[in-house]
């Protein structure tokens, strides 16, 4: 049983969630005040098939490098956050708040800062790019590990202690594979999550930005721009293409492989089975599996080579190591700690002088812009439920439609939702003639799949016993749906709920503002005037406080309502007997 | 007239291979006021049997009569007590003991005196507004019992109800069930229970009916004349249970 956190707890995660907002505000200010920015344009972008193929790996080189990133950060960070209580209080929280912030909205800045250290190259924005898909996919995967090893059976851990196994060999032989099923699972959500922000920040870059980022995103929305709808649908293939032979060839055998590693003997969450329809793609994968593990043999024999021929490091034989490695540790924590009160310090000082520049006019429509923005959010979520959980109660009531809607659900929903941005907007601007239909369903798509994933999910996990009770009693099917359906997936709504919601204020930025054909669509909002400061005014102060405005209101949001919600649900409709 | 004919009933389930049969060619009646076990080694489809007779399922071929009458649907004169309890975690122990009650259509002033009645009866008083998931295994199952007895049934179908508990608490419920079953003024006076514990059978039943595994077959039906209360310690109950026990074995 999960222990309930105490207010003090709440209370200390609350101040670190704080500190960290300001040292990442003040490191941000600090660089953005230092750089001149000037962006050298990068190769003009073509839309012809041709070329296709090219933006195609472009974007998969982007997500594979940020992908490795996020996987050697959340291991490092996971296996450090599992090491103890004191790590735990801090890094948790910084997980949390990095969890909640809407990413895309720091896009923006991070080209600001990236582009700076790379001295203005194309590079700079690259790496913009990476880092932010990076932000996309590495929270889920560090927490995985984290869980993992927190987890772990105290009687495996002494086995090991038992044994005297230590270092490395702990590491390999538990706590890497304990890590195992959790991080693939997350890998998976993670590299969906990031095809999303990948197209957004190519979106971005070569829409508001006017940077052109080659890829499929900044193609599909030239494509659109430019009104070529046949290279546009072309473009949207080619990335199902990509992302069904992903998945067929990576991703289903590795999950096939995490199972293996399981360890709970009732399996409490299910294996992710990706497209089920697409089975002939998974005899390729296994296959390509057996290949990539010949292919890594000779290394890992080599690396166990060296490992068996250096003897062991004992630190009690260097006494004088000993003392010198703390020397080094405190020489090291100290520099780490003046590096970034250093940056805290400038931060600080570059912060205040923003502040005191004079503040626009436009200030004072944040909060209304906020509350305009907040009620987009609203009407998407509430569409996004007026759908789905009609649509999980069918499926509880009927597995075969449950089977039909799997496969649909699974390549829709793994289909970025910001690839179809440039479709949807020119359908709905072409049909309504304004934004503001089109930025509650950009934000739509945004929203739905996450809570639709969670409720088949909670439909799927209702104990078959408690649907057989209920029809034993000829409870009528109204009465199924209040006394067990709907209370049963209330946990899992919450759950899909607070990932939409994360969703919805990433897609917030991209739904407001849209240039298509010159023109310039947008609706009074957060998002948009988030756009207008960076892209046309370049007002710092502006983007500051509409960021801050943004995290503010999701940070509430989440502490107010759904951890509230969530704890209550996970209490009262947990199914556990 | 018989309460309740089963004639030839045969289920399968669909199979990787083609189908899978479960239960062949069952056929069996059951007596007004009768105490009935259905025994056998797992797997050969009592439960299944149990869920066919209060019509969760159909069978694949075969006829259920039920006072003369073909069992299409739900039989709402039967209430089923499940292995795993299956009380709706969110519901507290009144609303749980309420459920049948309210589909069947009963006005809020009397589930709630009914379900009081019943919640008295097995000896949950004073935990009307607790949660399942706060009690103990053994009070879970009084939840269960008193649910099916508030729909006061003609049929009480019990599924290995008392399997999942602790061999003290069992021996307690078999004894209170015993009552509840005997007591002139509990509406309840048919039973079919299916388990797998075979003293369980010979302490409790009228009639142990012996299915065989992998298809479910009726190898014997056997009339218990044991006095009651019974004992494991009195003559005669250690023969039977060795003669159920062989049968079973032979089969198996």
């Amino acid at each position: 049983m999960a222990t309930q956190p105490t207010s003090a707890k709440r209370a200390t995660g609350i101040l670190v969630s704080l500190l960290i907002v300001a040292i990442v505000l003040a490191l941000f200010f600090a660089y953005r005040r230092t750089v001149h920015l000037h962006l050298l344009r990068g190769p003009q972008l073509h839309v012809s098939l041709r070329q296709l193929p090219y933006y195609a790996f472009c974007s998969l080189s982007r997500m594979t490098a940020a992908y490795v990133l996020a996987l050697i950060f959340s291991l490092v960070y996971g296996l450090l956050a599992a090491r103890g209580r004191a790590w735990e209080r801090v890094m948790l929280p910084a997980i949390d708040i990095a969890q909640s912030v809407p990413v895309v909205g720091f896009f923006p800045a991070a080209i600001y800062f990236f582009v700076a250290l790379a001295h203005g190259s194309r590079f700079g924005v690259e790496m913009a790019a990476v880092f932010l898909i990076f932000t996309s996919q590495a929270w889920n995967m560090a927490l995985g590990v984290f869980e993992s090893v927190r987890t772990l059976p105290t009687d495996s851990l002494e086995a090991l202690d038992a044994f005297g196994a230590t270092g490395w060999l702990r590491l390999r032989r538990l706590l890497l594979p304990a890590c195992v099923p959790k991080l693939v699972y997350n890998s998976i959500l993670s590299w969906v999550a990031g095809w999303y922000y990948l197209i957004a920040c190519e979106i971005i870059a070569v829409g508001p930005a006017h940077y052109e980022l080659p890829g499929l995103g900044s193609y599909l929305m030239k494509a659109a721009d430019k009104g070529r709808t046949g290279e546009l649908i072309a473009g949207l293939l080619t990335l199902l293409a990509i992302i069904v032979l992903m998945d067929g060839i990576v991703w289903q055998p590795l999950s096939e492989w995490a199972e293996k590693f399981r360890y709970e003997f009732a399996a409490s969450s299910e294996p992710l089975r990706t497209f089920g329809a697409l089975n002939v793609l998974g005899s390729v994968g296994p296959a390509v599996l057996q290949i990539f593990r010949a292919m890594g043999r000779p290394i890992i024999r080599g690396f166990r080579r060296v490992l068996a021929a250096t003897p062991p490091f004992d630190p009690a034989k260097y006494p004088a190591l000993q003392s010198g490695s703390r020397w080094l540790r405190i020489g090291l924590a100290a520099a780490a700690i003046f590096v970034v009160a250093m940056g805290v310090i400038n931060g600080t000082v570059a912060l205040l002088r923003t502040l005191m520049e004079p503040w626009p006019a436009a200030v004072h429509q944040i909060p209304l812009a906020t509350g305009a923005s907040l009620l987009r959010l609203i009407a998407a979520y509430a569409l996004s439920l007026a759908w789905t959980i009609p649509c999980a109660i069918a499926a509880s009531e009927s597995p075969r439609f449950a089977r039909r809607l799997a496969p649909f659900a699974e390549i829709f929903g793994s289909m970025p939702a910001t690839a179809l941005f440039p479709l949807i907007v020119i359908f709905v601007i072409r049909v309504t003639g304004g934004m503001n239909f089109a930025s509650i369903l950009l934000i739509l798509t945004g929203m739905q799949w996450y809570v639709l994933f969670n409720l088949l999910a909670g439909v799927s996990q209702i104990p078959a016993d408690l649907k057989e009770a209920a029809r034993s009693f000829g409870l009528s099917r109204v009465a199924t749906w209040r006394q067990l359906t709907l209370p049963a997936i209330l946990p899992s709504l919450i759950t899909g709920s607070i990932t939409a919601w994360g969703g919805g204020w990433n897609a917030l930025i991209l739904s407001e503002y849209f240039v298509y054909r010159g023109t310039t669509y947008r609706v009074f909002g957060l998002g948009a005037m988030l756009d207008d400061a960076t892209y046309q005014t370049g007002n710092g102060l502006m983007i500051l406080l509409t960021l801050l405005s943004m995290v503010l209101v999701v940070i509430t949001l989440n502490r107010l309502v759904w951890r509230r919600l969530y704890d209550i649900t996970t209490d009262r409709y947990r199914i556990d007997y | 007239m018989a309460l309740l004919e089963l004639k030839h009933i045969s289920q399968s389930f669909p199979h990787a291979k083609g189908t899978l049969p479960v239960i062949e060619d069952l056929s069996f009646t059951v007596e007004k006021g009768e105490f009935i076990a259905i025994v056998g080694p797992s797997g050969c489809g009592k439960s299944t049997m149990l869920r066919i007779i209060n019509g969760l399922m159909a069978p694949t071929s075969g006829q259920v009569l039920y006072k003369g009458r073909q069992v299409d649907g739900i039989n709402l004169e039967c209430a089923l007590v499940f292995q795993s309890f299956a009380l709706m975690p969110w519901l507290s122990v009144k609303a749980n003991v309420e459920l049948g009650l309210e589909a069947r259509g009963l006005a809020p002033a009397e589930r709630e005196k009914r379900a009081s009645v019943y919640i008295d009866k097995v000896g949950l008083d004073g935990f009307e507004e607790a949660y399942p998931r706060e009690l103990s295994g053994g009070m879970k199952q009084r939840v269960g019992l008193a649910r099916a007895l508030a729909v006061e049934p003609q049929l009480l179908l019990m599924d290995e109800p008392f399997s999942a508990l602790d061999a003290l608490t069992a021996i307690t419920l078999r004894e209170e069930l015993l009552d509840i079953w005997q007591s002139a003024d509990m509406p309840v006076h048919n039973i079919i229970m299916v388990t797998h514990i075979i003293e369980e059978a010979v302490e409790l039943a009228d009639r142990i009916l012996v299915l065989s595994s992998g298809p479910g077959r009726l190898v014997a039906d056997l009339k218990v004349e044991l006095p009651r209360p019974r004992d494991r310690r009195k003559e005669g109950f250690n023969a039977l249970t060795d003669k159920v026990f062989s049968l079973i074995e032979e089969r198996a």
